[in-house]
Order: C-alpha cells, then structure tokens, then sequence
C-alpha cells in the first residue's frame, strides 16, 4: 500500500524496474534507501512477477514513506512499459532509472542531481561499473574526463553509450518531446537513448561512478538481454536500431548514421558473431538474410574500411551474402579448419578469397598475414650445428606448394644472423661462426616473390624442447624469453670473458655507427685533376656494357674482334663487381667509379659503351666516344616520350653531344636514333656487332652453351623473355604465376630457358623450379640463349628483333597490350606488323607451343620482317665497325 | 603407488604466511603416502618454528643467512661512475654462481630419477635455472597471488622468464591462468589450496554464537578497518553482535585507534595471534574479509569448510571460486562499507538465509578438501613426468 501522505514533491524521482528480481531486489531498494541525498522519491515498477519480487517490495518499502510500488497486472515482457509507468506516476523535476537487479553507489544520487542544476543540462550522464570486470563502461572513450554542457553533434562518439540507466533527465525535457520508452520493443534503451541524445540541447558528463551493472556469469537464469541464440532475439536488437535509423533520418540527421552504424559493428554486431558457432542451422537460415537486408538499408560499404580486421571482413561477408566464406571466416578466426583454401594473395596483399566478391572489392577482405602454426621437431643441438625439422601450417591457405621457408637466427644486438639449409624441412644451421649473446629465431615466408618476416613466437610453436649443450668455452641453449620471443643463446664460461666480449660489443656498434665518406675526399679530388692532366694514349681502349654488369652486347662482339685483329691495343673492361667479371686473361678491369677507372678513362683515346658514360669523366679533345646502342627502338624513348621533363631531355643532351659514333642496326633505327636522342653526329648504319653471332652460327658456342646448361641433344628449347613493366610494381606476381602454370604444362621434353629482368630474377632465385625450367637470366651473354633456342616467347622486348635474323618462330604473349600502348607507347605497330601470333593469354601460348604447326602461318610475315630489321646484319658488322672507327 | 621424489623451494620455510601453510599440509600428506620429500629454502628465519614436520629434511641454501638483493646493470652504472653498484653487482653475480652449484649438488642426491620440483614463490628460480634443461627434473611452478597482484609486483618479470619454461605453471583460479594462457603461456593450470580444517557444524549453534570473525594479518590490504566501520554503521541493528579480529601486525595501532573512535570496545575485539584457527571458527557465526586483494585467501576456504557463511569483498578471481553469491555467502564491491554493513545485517537477521548457507558452504568446499587436492597433485605429476622419454 503506497503512503497518501501530502508533502512537497520530491526533487528527484528514482524509478526502479522489477521483474523476476527476488535475489537482488532488495539490494537495490537499500542502495536507494541509504543514498546520501535524502530527498528522493522512488518508484517501483513490478512488472508481474512470477517470484517472491512482488512480495519482497512490499515488505521493504511498508516503513518508507517515501517509497511507492505499481504492480502491473500483466507482463510487459520488457523493460518499456515498467519505465513509463514510473515516469507516468511521478511528478519531480528530475528522473532517474534502475533495473532490479543492478544498484547505485552511495552518492549517485547526490553527485548526478548536483550535477543536472550545476549545468542545467536535459541530461547528465555518470560511469557505470560491471560487476564481472568492475571496469568502467566505456570510459577510455567517453567516461575519461568531465564534459559539460555539449551536444551530441559536437561529440557524436557519446552514442556508443546507448544506456538509458546511468543518466538523470529534466522532466521538461523528456516532456517538451514526448520521449517515452517505445512499449513492444526489445532494446528499447538503443532507441531511447539515441534519441534522447539527438533531441537534448546539452548533455555533460561526470566522471564520477554511479551506477553498479550486474553481471552474472554462469547465470542459470539469464536475463532478457542474454538470451541471444533466439532468432527473435536479433530481429528485435535490428528493428530497434532500425527505429532509430529512421528516426535520425527523420529528424535531419542523418550525417551522424555512421557514427550510430559503427557502434552497431562495434557493439551488437559483434555480440551475435561469438556465438555464431553455436547456433543452428536454422538460425543460420534466418539470420543471414537479415543482416544482408539490414546492412544494405542505411550503410554504406565503405563504413566497413576503417574497422578491425575481422570485423571488417565479417561484416563484408555479411553484406555480399557469401555464407559460406563467412563460416569458414568463423572457423578461421577460431582456428578450426576451413572449408575451403581461402586465404590467397592478389600480388599487392593477402586476402580471404570469396567468390562472390569482385576483384576491385577485394580490399574489404584484406588480411595482415596469414596465420600459421609452426612445428619443431627432433630438435638436435651441438657446440656447432642445430638441426630440427620444421613443418609449417599455413591455415586455409591456397596454393601452399608455392610457398617457401627460410629460417633465420638472428642476434639484432651485434647484427649478426644465421640462415638455416632448408632440406624438404629439415632446418639445419651452422654455428661455428655463432657470437655469444641471443639470437632469436625468424621466418621468412615466401609466397610468389612477395615475402613477409615473421618474429617466431613461443605460442606459433606447438611444442617447444629446452635443450643445453655445454661446450668447452661456451654453453649453447635453447630458451623462450620474458617477450615470448623463441631464442638460442651462447654463453660464455668465463664471466671475465663475457665482460669483455659486451665491451667489444659496445665498441663495435660505436664503430658502425660512424659515417663512412670518402668518395668525395680532398685527396681524391686532387688525384682526378693530376689524371686529367695526363696526355692520352693512342691504343688504350676502354670497353663497358650495361653499366658494367655484363661482359656482353655490342662492345664485347667489338672487343673481341679487335683481339682477332692483332693490333696492339690495350683494352681496359669497366666493371660492377671485378672479381666476378667473366673474363680471363691479361685484360685490365677496373672496378666502375673508382679512381682506377677515372685514370684509365681520361687516358683512353677509345670509349666503347652501349649505354651512357658521359658523366663519368670529362671528355677530352682527341678522345673517341663509339656509342653502340643496345637494341633496336621499339619502346618511345628520348625525346619521342610523351612524358619527357626538361630535367631529362638535359640530361640526355649531355650524354649525346660527347658520342662521335653511333651504330645503328637498320635504317628504321636510324631515323628514330637521329631525331629521338637529337644527334647530329656521325652514324655507322652497319647492322649490329652482336648479331654477327647469329649469322655464323658457331658450333663452339651453341656446344658450351647447351653444356652449361646440361641440355641434352634432341631437347627442343623454348626462351622466354618478359619484359619488366615498370609502371606496376606487382607485376612481377603475374609473370611468376605464369612461369609456375608454365612449368606444370609444359612436359619435360622440352627445355624452357627463362630470361628476366634482373630485378624479376632476384626473386625467382629462391624457387625451386623443376629441372625443364632453368633461370637463364644471368647468364652472361644473351645472343648465345638465341643461338641454342628454337623458339622465342616475348611481348614488347626488342630481343625480337635480333631473334629475326635467325628466322626461327616468335611468339608474342601480350596479356596487357592495351595497358602497355598506354603507359610507353611504340614505334612499332605490334598489331599490324607482328612476326607471329599475339596471344591474349596464356593458354593461347601453350597451344602453339604444343602444335607448333600453327606457327607456319606466320612464316611470311618473319620473312618480311626480318628484311627490314635484320636486312644488313650478315655477320661482318664488327668488322665494318672497326675499319671506320679504329684508323 | 609408486614412491615419489618431491622437492618444495620455498623462499624463507618457517615463515607463517600462508603459502608455507599449504606447504606443509602436501608435505604431510605426501610423507604419509610414503614419498621421499625433500624442502630446499633459500633462506630462514632466525629462531622460528616451522609449521613442517621435523621429520622433513630441510636443506638451507644460504646458511649465513645471505640475502641475495636485486640485480642491477653493469654497464649504465659504469657509466655513471657508480663503482660501488658495480661491485656489489659483481659480487652478487659470483654468489648466485656458488650458489647454483650448491642446488646443482644437491639435486645430485637424486640421480637420473624423476624429480618433482614444486616452486612456491617465484624468487627461487633464479636458482634453478639450469634445472630446466635436466630431463628428469620437473620443475612446477606456482604463483599464490592473482594475476593482477602479479602484474604490479617486480615478480612479473621474473614469472615471465622463468615460468613460461617450467612442466607446468599454477595459478589458484581460472581466470588468472587464462589471463597468463592469453600472454603466450601454454603450460598454465589450475590448483586450490587445501584446508587445514574441515568440519560440519550445526548451523544453529553456530549462529548463536552471534560473532562475526576475520583471521589474518593487520596490514592495510586486508581492509580490517572496513570490517569496522560496516560493523559500526549496524552496530545499533544487531545489538548482540560482537566482532573478533584476529592476527597481528602493523596495522594493530591503527584499528584501535579506530575502536576507540567509534567507542566499540564492548563489541569489537582486537584479539591477537590464534594458534587454533579451528576453534576460532566453533565459536564464530559468520568470516568476514574486507581485503583490497588476495589470490585465493586460506580463511575463506577453512571457514567454508568449517560450514561458516562468509561475507568479502569482490576483491580477486578467487573469491568467487570459493564463495557462491547468494549460496554460501554474500560479496560486496572493495571499499564500500555500506554495502558490507547492509550484507551483515541480512545474514545476522535471517536464520533461514544463514542456516541455508552454513549447508551450502560445507557442501562446496569439498573441493578444497585435503586429499581431493592431494589426488589431484597426483595426476598432475603423472601428466608431467609422462613425457619424460
């Protein structure tokens, strides 16, 4: 029975909500009763219960005048029509809400009823406390710091807080806009509470605790928000954030949807997730299609970008439909296996492939780095050598024969590092060189060229052996340290020497750490002057060929020509690496750059390069400068180029003007020559010195090359030459899947001699091709791989054009010919005047290749072609070089 | 059963904390089971029984009674001249060498048997570092506090290093071994601590004994002062009520001073160090424990087995192992006294509640009964010596 007694009206009305509530119920009426403040009036609202509640009210509040019950006469089934009944039957300025089963700290309601007048704000909200954490709800985020008087636009991250529990409200205010709970809707609090936020002038915040959530884990009863493996259950959470989204449409403002959208990934998304799993099948059936329709209504995909990693791809998963991918999604985020082989990489970053999804889409599925879990095994360890075998789990990874290993221990304090042979996974790592201190273990993983290095970590190893080898100096071990990071480490015995050994250490890093520069020293200044003084000598000939790379191309064929001639000429060979160098023999080689090579180049009467030196030293009168060139134009270049800077074309001057002799291999190179690079010197249109070669044709040659490359007689050869495109970085991924397709279809009958681009070959070097496939691309002297190939694969390489002289069948795999005609334009129509079929794909190449008949149609077509690129090269160009240029 | 080797390393073995107190109730146990038990301490202290066994041999590391301090960088204090650090680093270092090779001696005793080595506080691995690479000796480590205590303390590091290699790492709850399993360790597992005592009280007997009780250091952490100011605030509610604090320490000034504030000395009694814990829970009604943190307090668990009804704080995953809100006892959140004061009036007034709990609590803590944790020390050596090869 409820207290008639006339007194003025409280200030501040507490309702409380009940139902089912018999073990905490009281709690929650004692933390009211016992509030610091006193002048509060409270509100039970009984939703019909079933337990002792009802009865446990009435026994508390029977001796407290200022306690009131409303039992309702029939089960609301939420919390809505409880809230407005206390609402209903109440009249103070101020409001505040309490479930059943939760309670207020002692002050609550002093500190949040200071705090409404203090700011005159339509709602003040205070930190909530969970019982399982005894966190604070949010506070990072919202709760951190006090904040008065703000609107919701001005600080739309407040909506992640969607409680209506914690917060006091005017009356006038819930009045002036009708705001009541909407009766019939589960999660009433999101609508309530977003609304609430967007119709309030101000709202503040006080960092103060003031409101205790009960959480019960192991709840044998769970309470109406726990239930989530109901269907009904989600439709309810969706219908009211649906409310809500109209709402905000509504009422103008629909620019902070993406705020309210981020909280539902973030929040309740992520709730119904976890439990994915466990539910059955026929919730699956349901829930799918109502996340999809829910998901395409007010959201934009893009919102899904900025999320983290899993909730990005669960929710672009959700929002194609791709079922499937999305439960292997959930088995892989749990580490159970997949359905599929999903995880794959597009050549920028690996992603969770799912059919369904477009490539440009992709990026929604992009994941970090694949997981793995790595085995050790019969860990074997000695004074010098550790061997185990490794076996490494990529989860739900396509294509993971492509992959390769490569361990690493690695001491980062004296950076110093030891790689482990890699024998079918049996690691085994030398450590006789092994310096004392920690080394930890790496992983380098290495799908199609495109690598990640991993730190190995104690919980990627499913088992871990310690194991301690004592030695005579030193004990070597293995062990985990306190950042979980897997290690070896050597000890020294004696702690007198590893003292010393950690000065050493200091000392040494000190050393690294200073600057080398002696390139452009005072002394070497001085030297290159003296040099330049010095007179020039008439049979000192300098030769260079690709920037010193490579003993090969015209300037080699010219060398060794004028070696034939028995003149006495002193012939000086510049190079990137001398030692390296092939060639034997009482030449001079000079390291290119160095002070050796600058004396020998301002001394040399002859310059023969294929490239550019002109910058290298000043150019004497007297000196003669045989520029060879390197191939016959296809590609624009120089001047010719769409994009040429004025940085360029200077550049470019300055190297052109110090050529005497240009060489050019047929008159359509001529033309091009003279106006691209804008020469006015003197050209020797002679055919080229290199393809002498391919006219002789000696046996000698095609001999030491088929031996190096241990082919046998009767082996039909294939090269295959791509060309690098410079203007997509990961375009070296598709040329590798190609050369991997290649090798499976290509029977080993026939012998395929790979020809790349020296920054495509680095990264073959490390895979294991099978025996028909051989990495040719260092191979020093590529007119020889013409010699012994019967047939040439390229695209828009001028190889073609030397290939011509030797009339044997071209084919042109132009997979991107479009995109090539647009970022480098050609001299050349390849389409109209090509010496052999283009293919658009693969699979068209490896058709001609197994019926080479096919390739006769295109015998005529070579003919013509051949006449008018390759119509001067009859085998004396070298020869016809040299009379004019050596006098 | 087949005779074990069971080494316990302890920091200081006659210390009176409550991690020597497990200790001697499993080497009790184990001894009566007829296993070769061996106590290795790191220190002692001076002229101070033990609660072991005499019949245990007790091997002290340092002898002299040297304390091994901290250790300290060579380098950086090089650097800063402070040549006095450095050699004091540097004699440290040359003890821990001795040392090591006295613990290397001592588990020579043992031969290529199986040993079983239980570490009970964190500090004494340093010393047997080279043991985890001996196939025979299993090394178990244990950590008595919660996660959180461990995470503030200079013991975190050290659990790092050390426990993360060990056969297997104990915590004394769930929670705070799935908090160490999520740092990468994958050889965490669970063991409570056994009872002392153990007795089914009549629960009316009990309750009239109107005495709420608390057993344990007075130091600030364990909250004895909330105790007193909860027990005020009801004091006029439940007029035949008296409390018992029980325990010494440094704290003892301050709760009388307290006392004498709130004038309760007719009801409130400071009643020093008990001998007989048991006999303090016959003459009790309700434990209370007002601590800011614990791992998994031993009072808590000799109460309930002794069919008291407790009232704590929510202070640690452990409480709640123990205690079974609303079943066999009552939380309240750290610090509130209100909270704490209103719970003790519930369960003071209310003979069915209490009498409801006195069953309940009885009946739960049959987990923490001795020889249930005794079976369970022994699967768990079985688990870890099955992998030795």
């Amino acid at each position: 029975m409820s207290n008639i007694e006339q007194k003025k009206t409280p200030e501040l009305t507490v309702v409380v909500i009940a139902y089912n509530n018999e073990l905490y119920v009281e709690e929650a009426l004692e933390s009211l009763y016992y509030q610091t403040f006193k002048d509060i009036e409270v509100v039970v609202v009984n939703d019909n219960s079933t337990d002792r509640t009802g009865e446990l009210i009435e026994a508390y509040i029977a001796d407290k005048p200022n306690f009131r019950v409303v039992h309702l006469e029939t089960n609301s089934g939420g919390c809505s029509v409880p809230r407005n009944t206390g609402i209903f039957n109440s009249e103070s300025q101020y409001v505040m809400f309490l479930d059943g089963d939760d309670w207020y700290t002692a002050n609550a309601c002093e500190v949040m009823l200071n705090a409404a007048k203090r700011t005159g704000s339509d709602i003040v909200a205070g930190q909530v406390i969970r019982t399982n954490t005894y966190e604070t709800w949010y506070k990072r985020q919202i709760y951190s710091v006090e904040r008065t008087n703000f609107n919701i636009r001005e600080f739309p991250e407040m909506i992640f807080d969607s409680l209506s529990v914690n917060k006091i409200y005017k009356r006038e205010f819930l009045e002036r806009n009708n705001l009541r709970f909407q009766e019939g809707l589960h999660y009433e609090d999101v609508l309530f509470t977003g609304q609430a936020y967007f119709l309030a002038n101000t709202i503040s915040i006080i960092p103060v605790p003031i409101y205790y959530w009960r959480v019960v884990e192991n709840a044998k009863v769970k309470s109406i928000t726990n239930q989530r493996q109901d269907i009904k259950n989600f439709i309810n959470r969706i219908n009211s954030h649906r409310f809500l989204d109209n709402f905000m449409i509504e009422s103008g403002n629909s620019i902070y949807l993406s705020y309210k959208n981020n909280k539902f990934f973030r929040h309740d998304l992520r709730l119904y997730v976890n439990d994915y799993l466990d539910v059955d099948d026929e919730y699956k059936a349901q829930f799918h299609p109502l996340i999809q329709d829910y998901l395409h209504e007010n959201i934009n995909k893009y919102e899904f970008i900025k999320l983290a990693e899993d909730l990005r791809i669960i929710c672009y998963l959700l929002y194609i439909g791709d079922r499937e991918a999305f439960q292997d999604y959930m088995y892989y985020l749990h580490d159970l296996p997949t359905k599929k082989a999903r995880i794959t990489h597009n050549g920028e970053f690996y992603y969770f492939k799912s059919d369904m999804v477009p490539a440009v889409d992709q990026r929604f599925l992009k994941v970090a780095s694949p997981k793995f879990e790595i085995g050790i095994e019969d860990l074997y360890l000695t004074e010098d050598k550790l061997v185990f075998n490794s076996m490494v789990d990529l989860k739900s990874f396509a294509d993971y024969e492509v992959v390769l290993y490569k361990w690493e221990l690695r001491n980062k304090a004296i950076q110093h590092s030891i790689f482990g042979k890699n024998h079918n996974g049996r690691i085994e790592f030398d450590l006789s060189d092994m310096l004392p201190g920690n080394y930890y273990f790496y992983l380098t993983i290495n799908f199609l060229g495109s690598e990640k290095r991993v730190l190995v970590k104690f919980d990627m190893v499913n088992q871990m052996e310690y194991i301690k080898v004592e030695g005579h100096k030193n004990d070597i071990s293995t062990f985990v340290n306190e950042k979980n990071m897997i290690g070896l480490n050597n000890q020294l015995h004696s702690e007198v020497g590893d003292l010393v050994w950690k000065m050493r250490k200091r000392v040494r890093k000190f050393r690294n750490n200073r600057v080398k520069n002696t390139k452009n020293s005072f002394s070497t200044r001085l030297l290159k002057s003296f040099f330049y003084k010095l007179s020039v000598k008439n049979n000192w000939v300098l030769f260079e060929s690709q920037m010193g790379k490579q003993f090969s191309d015209n300037p080699k064929y010219i060398f060794e020509e004028l070696q034939n001639s028995n003149q006495n000429y002193k012939m000086i060979w510049s190079c990137e690496n001398v030692n390296e160098f092939p060639l034997d023999g009482n030449i001079t080689k000079v390291k290119r750059g160095s002070l050796k090579h600058y004396y020998y180049m301002t001394r040399s009467k002859y310059w023969v390069d294929n490239q550019g030196i002109g910058h290298l030293a000043p150019k004497k009168k007297g000196q003669v400068y045989l520029q060879t060139w390197h191939g016959t134009p296809l590609k624009k270049m120089g001047a010719d180029k769409d994009n040429a800077t004025p940085e360029e074309m200077k550049k470019l001057k300055s190297q052109t003007k110090k050529w005497d002799y240009f060489i050019s291999p047929n008159p359509y190179s001529t033309k091009i020559f003279k106006r691209a690079f804008k020469y006015t010197g003197k050209v020797l249109e002679t055919g080229y010195p290199r393809n002498d070669l391919l006219v002789q044709q000696p046996e000698a040659i095609k001999k030491k090359a088929r031996s190096y490359f241990n082919i046998p007689d009767g082996k039909k050869v294939i090269l295959y030459a791509p060309t690098f495109r410079d203007w997509n970085q990961n375009s070296y991924f598709d040329t590798l899947r190609d050369i991997n397709r290649m090798s499976k279809e290509i029977g080993d009958d026939t012998i395929v001699l790979l020809r790349l681009h020296y920054l495509l070959a680095s990264k073959i070097d490390d895979i294991q091709l099978p025996g028909h496939m051989i990495n040719a691309s260092s191979y020093s002297d590529v007119q020889e791989l013409y010699l012994i190939s019967d047939m040439l694969i390229t695209d828009y390489s001028s190889v073609m054009f030397d290939y011509a002289v030797l009339k044997r069948p071209i084919i042109f795999y132009c997979y991107d010919l479009e995109e090539y005609l647009y970022y480098r334009g050609t001299y050349f129509d390849l389409k109209e005047d090509s010496p052999g079929p283009i293919c658009s794909n693969l699979e068209e190449v490896l058709d001609f290749i197994r019926r080479p008949e096919q390739l006769e149609a295109y015998k005529e077509k070579l003919e013509q072609f051949s006449k008018k690129y390759c119509g001067l090269e009859d085998g004396q160009a070298s020869k016809r070089v040299i009379k004019q240029v050596f006098k | 059963m087949q005779k074990k080797n069971i080494v316990f390393v302890l920091n200081e073995f006659n210390g009176h904390g409550g991690a020597q107190r497990v200790a001697s109730i499993l080497v009790d146990d184990f001894v009566a089971d007829g296993h070769n038990v061996k106590i290795l301490s790191i220190n002692e202290q001076l002229n101070q029984p033990s609660y072991f066994n005499d019949q245990v041999e007790v091997t002290v590391l340092h002898e002299d009674n040297y304390r091994a301090p901290m250790e300290k960088a060579l380098f950086p204090n090089l650097k800063s001249l402070k040549f006095n650090v450095v050699s004091k680093e540097l004699k440290r270092r040359a003890q821990l060498k001795k040392s090591r090779a006295k613990v290397e001696k001592f588990f020579d005793q043992f031969g290529e048997e199986m040993v079983y080595v239980i570490v009970i506080q964190v500090w004494g691995m340093q010393w047997l570092e080279n043991l985890l690479y001996k196939k025979n000796i299993k090394i178990i480590g244990q950590s008595h506090e919660s996660f959180e205590a461990a995470f503030n303390s200079h013991r975190f590091k050290r659990i790092q290093k050390y426990y993360i290699q060990t056969a297997k790492f104990l915590l004394l709850t769930e929670k705070d071994a799935d908090r160490f399993k999520q740092l990468g360790f994958n050889n965490v597992g669970v063991m409570h601590n056994p009872t002392t005592y153990r007795k089914q009280q009549d629960a009316r007997q009990l309750w009239e004994n109107k005495t709420f009780v608390s057993i344990g250091r007075l130091i600030e952490d364990k909250g004895n002062d909330l105790l007193i100011e909860a027990f005020n605030k009801v004091k006029d509610q439940l007029p035949d009520w008296k409390l018992d604090i029980y325990g010494d320490g440094e704290d003892y000034k301050h709760l009388k001073l307290l006392i004498d504030i709130y004038d309760l000395h007719d009801r409130v009694f400071l009643k020093g160090r008990t001998e007989n814990a048991l006999e303090v829970y016959e003459q009790a009604s309700i434990l209370l424990l007002g601590s800011k943190a614990e791992g998994l307090p031993m009072t808590l668990i000799e109460a309930q087995s002794c069919s008291l009804p407790c009232i704590s704080t929510d202070c640690a995953p452990g409480i709640k192992e123990i205690i079974s809100e609303y079943e066999t006892g009552l939380l309240a959140t750290v610090g509130d006294a209100d909270q704490f004061s209103r719970h003790m009036v519930r369960l003071a007034k209310d003979f069915t509640k209490f009498e409801a709990y006195s069953t309940n609590a009885y009946m739960e803590s049959q987990k923490f009964e001795r020889n249930y944790i005794k079976q369970q020390w022994y699967s768990l050596f079985d688990e870890v010596g099955a992998h030795h090869e």
